[in-house]
């Protein structure tokens, strides 16, 4: 970063955040770790999990958490640390590859917008705005029941959607880049936009996205538990944690723990990449 | 205690001020029952969905009344009831001062608006069973007569149902369809007091009812909470007198207390495994003898219902006339299934079972399925929709196989049968489009059959065929799981969907 | 001078964004598979009464027709009929506005005052052990599904311990408040977290600005400086933070209000789209949309009278 002046790169637009002594990189790593301690649950599942998780146990319905079932079974005999374990890949796979179109999308939308400014801005701002003011619950809930439940039209929705919050940040981010002495010199100088916006504009205005990108993570493991709280995610038997959710809440009295433990592994994940997006906040000194 | 002076005769109907007939000392008693059911409409004849179906019995009286439990019918706004030799005339005397809840008259002029209505009007949903009726007229003030096409067996029982509640020419004609249906005049024990749609419906005792004496309990509350643990968190803490249909799991825990009480009693329910005869797959009755031979049904019907429910040998409910308690039910055996498969080229296919979102007990029954099929050799896979998309692709045919459920509204089998396996009935065979032209002709002659013992054989006859070809695959007999406070007496639900409550009673 | 304009091209802008929402939302709820009256008279209705009830209802028009017709009858103040109910939208919105009212005033209130509370306090002392204690608990907090935490609460305050109600909403406003309790409780706990974690960010960037360096060396008391600049100087910078939480709350509604059994917005929202009650899905999208434009506008609008840059 330091070294951003001598190579012709602007210095990435920050607003000095006081540093925490000694803190900042140890709740980084934290996070940094629970996510990678996440990812390695997710590809050594066979080898963790106690059981085969969709496989049923008529003799073990209901059952509380025991030294044969250490976080109980549900009711149909499941085990639910092997259901947890599996769900894993699920969710996990389902915040990262969620956030890939909108990501994607928002910047170009993003940028685009933000440097050639005009009819073409204007139409986006508005088109951001019905975004914005739209119930977005009720949007994906739409789209994925006119294009089916699973998780594939989930990614879908969210491509349709999600790119909306990059589109701002990266928009209001190439508008002030834009105006910068060095983008001026480039543009007298004759490079094309093309040229401009990927060489100069892109690395700095892709900052607050990449930040955002971290809780975006969240935020779609999040719903994406929510839709298939209500059936419209996962389909059955994929162990995703809404999934599991949603099948313990007829038993929440009698087996509460069908849907507490899957609740806690989401807290659990997504604390991990909130940490690690803080870290990175910091750490690019950008304001969330 | 029926009101005995006659209050001002007023056309609109009765505002909500007008006293109850609870003595001045007494409070009014309460009933607060909380189901998963909406109220749609308060015109009888507007809806055939649960929720409403089990008002209309409340509102309006019909010319016959059913005991508590449905098994025998009893004069209602008829005290007696002649028929012609050959079945075809039928002639209902009233009773004397039956008035509705406004406090005008009920003549034979409202028994013929009413059934001209049920049988004619473009919006009655469940007119079928009334097409026989060539002819309603009133012979005077106190006497009906109809006439019909040809006899018919269920006719009876028809006049008891539902739809065929009595509502007042008059008030129809005033107020208007729309608002008539929003907060009507009525004829049965209770009236309304106040309707908030999809919250709940207060109801309170009908002073003109006919029926000295009833009903005992002087308000009644349906309150709507689709909610499962809701409804059973409302009972167990008190909040509510009854709990319509509390899941499974739940009902061991609350049979135990003290204070509650699951009776099970019968329903007309059948659960069972639809398969879409469209399918080019399905369309082969080995294929179809495959999955329903894959299928370890006891054990679905153990683990799904706690063993409160019994297994199902007939695709008809065994709570319905005619149903056939010794038709052997197709066996489990998964060797046998896969040799099938293997006949006719199926093994190793995909399969998909299509099921709603929303309920535990359907995605277990699915996941269940899911297991047995994929061990004698299929590939499947589940898809979950929401209701409306469900039906959509059942209607449509777009579907290999869903498990679901249906139920019959009166215990005489012939709307059952047209329902579920006639395929020129215009429902399809519930949509499995399974068409059998011997099934169909069977059910025609066994609705115009009335010697009691003809109609068994025919109707013996259809279910044997129905299994043997595997139109679809009945599960298992569910009874309602409604859950009392012990507070109340007398109440309980019919097979046919209708309370009690004009008997009931509560001690508190 | 200069303010006002501003201020009327936001209400201007209003407009076709709502008209857009209208628009996108009538297209889409009539794209979904599904039949509503079909729905709504239950699986043994004939095709024949089916097909006509869908013909009082004009659906089997042109979509493009029926969007008209619907615009002409908003128009005139007709918001369309329930063909759930068969009854007038309107009227189904005005009875069950106010429970979502209690929600989201409530839930307003249990994650302002918190969030005004945590942030204070624990930017007063940064990196203290109290700081560090709320920096924990909002990063937790974060994570937190919001049908996940009411089904926790509902297990250990009603179930468990049969303090407070399970759900619904009571017949009086005492009623009310105790069933409320419980939802304010998962709103709060959702929200407050990222509000804080915002506010409180705000809160440390000013410790480093240019007045505060300017009256640390004048000699003033840190709480002093705290009080009389810093505060002031966040609110313009967190004002869109209240449009954030209106809208949360509004989407959480239909979240959460099925599942304490709350006859409110919400709940209609979610039966509407599941019955595809197309008019209704309509007016609840209208008014939640009209509710979050509000807000923001609000904000907007406050947050331009009050910046001092603007003239």
């Amino acid at each position: 970063m330091a070294d951003q002046l001598t190579t012709g790169k602007a210095p990435a637009i920050a607003k000095v955040v006081a540093t925490r002594r000694g803190r900042l990189p140890f709740l980084t790593i934290l996070g940094a770790g629970i996510v990678l301690a996440w990812a390695l649950v997710a590809i050594f599942a066979p080898f963790l999990s106690p059981y085969d998780p969709i496989a049923t146990d008529f003799n073990a319905i209901l059952q509380p958490m025991s030294r044969a079932h250490p976080l109980g079974t549900d009711s149909l005999g499941h085990d639910m640390l092997a259901q947890i374990i599996y769900g894993t890949r699920v969710d996990l796979s389902m915040g990262l590859i969620g956030v890939a179109a909108p990501f994607v999308i928002g910047i170009i939308i993003g940028i685009i917008g933000g440097y050639f400014g005009g009819l073409l801005d204007t139409l986006l701002m508005r088109l951001l705005d019905i975004a914005l003011a739209f119930p977005f619950i009720v949007l994906v809930l739409a789209i994925v029941a006119i294009l089916g439940p699973g998780l594939k039209n989930y990614y879908i929705a969210l491509a349709i959607v999600a790119w909306v919050p990059y589109a701002r940040l990266v928009r209001a981010e190439t508008l002030v880049l834009r105006n910068l002495e060095f983008v001026e010199a480039a543009r007298v100088l004759g490079y094309d936009s093309f040229y401009i916006i990927v060489r100069h504009v892109l690395p700095n205005a892709i900052t607050p996205a990449a930040v955002f990108l971290m809780t975006d993570i969240v935020l779609t493991i999040l719903l994406g538990s929510g839709l298939s709280f209500y059936g419209l995610g996962a389909q059955p038997p994929t162990p995703e944690w809404g999934r599991l959710i949603a099948q313990g809440q007829t038993y929440i009295s009698q087996a509460w723990w069908i849907s507490v433990f899957p609740g806690i592994a989401i807290v659990l994940m997504a604390l991990g990449f909130t940490l690690l997006g803080d870290g990175l906040a910091k750490q690019l000194k950008v304001r969330q | 205690m029926v009101a005995t002076e006659e209050p001002a005769v007023t056309e609109a109907p009765p505002a909500t001020e007008e006293a109850p007939v609870a003595t001045e000392e007494e409070e009014e008693t309460v009933i607060r029952i909380a189901t998963p059911n909406t109220v749609s409409t308060l015109d009888p004849i507007k809806s055939a969905a649960a929720g409403d179906i089990q008002v209309f019995g409340q509102l309006y009286s019909r010319l016959l009344k059913a005991t508590p439990d449905g098994s025998e019918l009893l004069p209602g706004l008829a005290e007696r009831w002649e028929q012609s030799e050959d079945q075809t005339v039928w002639t209902f005397y009233l009773r004397d001062g039956l008035k509705f809840s406004d406090g005008i008259p009920l003549t034979a002029e409202d028994v013929v608006f009413s059934f001209l209505r049920l049988r004619d009007h473009e919006g009655s949903v469940y007119s079928g069973p009334f097409q026989p009726i060539k002819d309603v007229e009133a012979l005077d003030e106190k006497t009906v007569r109809f006439t019909l096409d040809g006899p018919a067996a269920p006719f009876f029982g028809s006049v008891e149902m539902f739809n065929a509640g009595i509502v007042p020419k008059h008030a129809v004609e005033e107020m208007g369809e729309e608002e008539f249906a929003k907060m009507p005049v009525v004829s049965g024990p209770y009236m309304v007091r106040e309707w908030l749609p999809n919250d709940r419906l207060i109801m309170e005792r009908n002073p003109y009812y006919w029926r000295e004496g009833y009903p005992k309990i002087d308000v009644v509350e349906f309150i709507e909470v689709p909610n499962d643990n809701t409804r059973v968190s409302m009972i167990s803490t008190g909040e509510i007198d009854v709990a319509v249909s509390v899941p499974w799991a739940n009902i061991e825990e609350l049979d135990q207390r003290d204070d509650i009480d699951v009776p099970l009693d019968p329903s007309t329910v059948i659960e069972v495994v639809l398969l879409n005869h469209k399918d080019p797959m399905l369309s082969d009755v080995r294929v179809r003898k495959a999955i329903a031979m894959a299928l370890d049904v006891d054990n679905i019907t153990k683990t799904v219902t706690f063993g409160k429910a019994t297994r199902a040998n007939s695709p008809l409910p065994n709570s319905l006339l005619y149903y056939d308690p010794d038709l052997p039910a197709i066996p489990y055996d998964p060797d046998q299934a896969k040799q099938l498969l293997e006949e006719a080229g199926a093994m190793g296919k995909k399969l998909e079972l299509m099921m709603v979102s929303g309920s535990a007990i359907t995605e277990q029954i699915h996941l269940l399925m899911q297991n047995q099929l994929t061990a004698v050799g299929f590939e499947v896979t589940i898809k979950q929709v929401d209701l409306g998309t469900w039906w959509d692709l059942l209607v449509g045919g777009e579907y290999q196989a869903a498990a679901s459920w249906w139920y019959n509204e009166t215990p005489d089998p012939d709307l059952a049968v047209r329902w579920a396996l006639c395929g020129t009935c215009g429902s399809d065979s519930f949509y499995t489009f399974y068409v059998n032209e011997e099934i169909d002709r069977l059910a025609d002659e066994a609705v115009k059959e009335v010697d009691p013992q003809k109609r068994a054989e025919l109707y013996h006859r259809i279910q044997q065929i129905a299994l043997d070809e595997v139109a679809q695959i009945p599960l298992y007999y569910p009874p309602y799981t409604n859950a009392y406070s012990t507070a109340i007496q007398g109440l309980m639900m019919n097979p046919a969907i209708q309370w009690s409550l004009e008997e009931a009673t509560i001690t508190r | 001078m200069k303010k006002i304009n501003l201020i009327l091209q936001r209400f201007w802008q209003i407009i076709p964004v709502l008209l857009g929402i209208s628009i996108i939302t009538f297209l889409l709820a009539h794209s979904i598979p599904g039949d509503p009256v079909r729905l709504i008279l239950g699986p043994r209705a004939p095709q024949d009464v089916i097909d006509a009830v869908r013909q009082q209802y004009g659906l089997d028009e042109p979509v493009l027709t029926q969007y008209f017709i619907y615009l002409r009858n908003l128009v005139r103040g007709d918001w369309g009929q329930s063909i759930a109910f068969k009854t007038p939208v309107l009227e189904l919105v005005l009875l069950r506005f106010t429970p979502t009212l209690y929600l989201l005033i409530g839930g307003l209130v249990f994650s302002i005052i918190p969030t005004l509370v945590l942030s204070i306090l624990g930017s007063a002392n940064p990196d203290g052990w109290l700081d560090q204690t709320i920096r924990v608990f909002y990063t937790v907090g974060l994570g937190l599904p919001s049908y996940w935490l009411a089904l926790v609460l509902v297990l250990i305050f009603a179930i468990r311990s049969g303090w407070l109600p399970a759900t619904g909403f009571g017949n009086n406003i005492k009623e009310h408040i105790s069933h409320m309790i419980l939802p304010w409780a998962t709103v709060s706990m959702v929200m407050t977290p990222i509000l804080t974690r915002n506010l409180r960010a705000t809160l440390m960037e000013k410790q480093d600005a240019d007045f505060v360096i300017a009256g640390l060396s004048k000699g003033l008391p840190r709480y002093y400086i705290f009080w009389r600049h810093i505060l002031p100087n966040s609110v313009l910078p967190s004002l869109h933070l209240l449009g954030v939480i209106v809208l949360y709350i509004l989407g959480s509604s239909i979240v959460i209000e099925p599942i304490f059994a709350i006859p409110g917005l919400g709940q209609l929202y979610i039966r509407s789209v599941i019955g595809r009650d197309y008019y209704v899905i309509q007016a609840m999208t209208l008014v939640f949309s009209l509710i979050t434009v509000t807000a923001t506008l609000a904000v907007d609008v406050l947050t331009l009278i009050i910046d001092p840059r603007i003239k």
